[in-house]
């Protein structure tokens, strides 16, 4: 029996790894999937709640998630292309314009 | 069970880290389909075997093929990672632990209690479905329209200015 305070550490220790890849990484595909990572980490810890109360909401929050996040994927993806396209690079401070 | 649980967590924090760390986007993106790969086995675990299999299909097939097709249609270069961002990303874990920490001593969750297994697994694809379809049915369709409007803005976002020029002189 896995007690669910370990799926609360691992969640957090995966959530923690994904905010530093998005803060510190300099390519926006890298920044993109750091954002998955978090996601996913969340989803761990939504499904062991929703193991430990019985209770099948936290699997459709889960559901939803994964839905959106397909759905981030390919707007994402695609406003990674045009930013591509229009800089020649995928660095994220070549996304400066609005420094003035 | 624990000892899978164990090897489970392993292969992500380490492919976790994996992502992050490496410079090669390439490399970081096979590392995210190993982690997703994993997460999908933490449900199976957790004996959400719909959730699993939906993780497999969606995520670390669909997602990550589109994910991989960008990057090699992007030819972009190795990250230049030096002891500055190392730096800054063990300044970052760092404070990420000092609020996990924060978190554990203030939450009221009992950190011994097990998991209560009852004896009708939870997450099957007929509990899960039955669900999906009476309470949360408007919560689906609207899912499925947002993603409909995904398509569509994805296609509008990566038009060429060609193709854009060609279409103005049709109509």
């Amino acid at each position: 029996m896995i007690p669910v305070s370990h799926f609360v550490i691992l969640a957090t220790v995966l959530f923690i790894i994904g905010v530093s890849g998005f803060l510190f990484r300099r390519n926006v595909i890298v920044v993109f999937m750091s954002v998955e990572l978090m996601l996913n980490a969340v989803n761990i810890l939504f499904i062991a709640f929703a193991r430990m109360h019985e209770n099948l909401v936290g699997e459709m929050a889960v559901f939803f998630v994964m839905a959106v996040a397909a759905a981030e994927a390919a707007v994402g993806l695609a406003i990674i292309i045009a930013f591509f396209r229009t800089r020649m690079s995928v660095d994220t401070d070549d996304a400066a314009a609005m420094h003035g | 069970m624990l000892i899978s649980f164990y090897l489970i967590a392993l292969v992500l924090v380490l492919s976790a880290f994996a992502v992050v760390l490496l410079p090669n986007a390439i490399h970081s993106a096979l590392c995210l389909i190993v982690n997703l790969l994993g997460v999908a086995a933490m449900f199976a675990l957790l004996e959400a075997h719909f959730l699993a299999t939906m993780q497999v299909i969606v995520y670390a097939g669909a997602i990550m093929v589109l994910v991989v097709f960008v990057l090699m249609l992007l030819n972009m270069k190795r990250e230049a990672l030096g002891l500055r961002q190392y730096t800054l990303f063990a300044f970052s874990f760092l404070v990420g632990s000092l609020f996990l920490a924060f978190i554990a001593a203030s939450s009221s969750i009992q950190w011994g209690d097990a998991l209560q297994y009852a004896a009708g697994s939870v997450g099957t694809i007929e509990r899960v479905g039955r669900m999906l379809f009476t309470r949360y049915v408007f919560a689906f369709e609207a899912a499925s329209l947002l993603i409909m409007a995904a398509v569509v803005g994805a296609v509008m976002l990566s038009r060429t200015k060609k193709s854009q020029h060609l279409s103005g002189g049709a109509s």
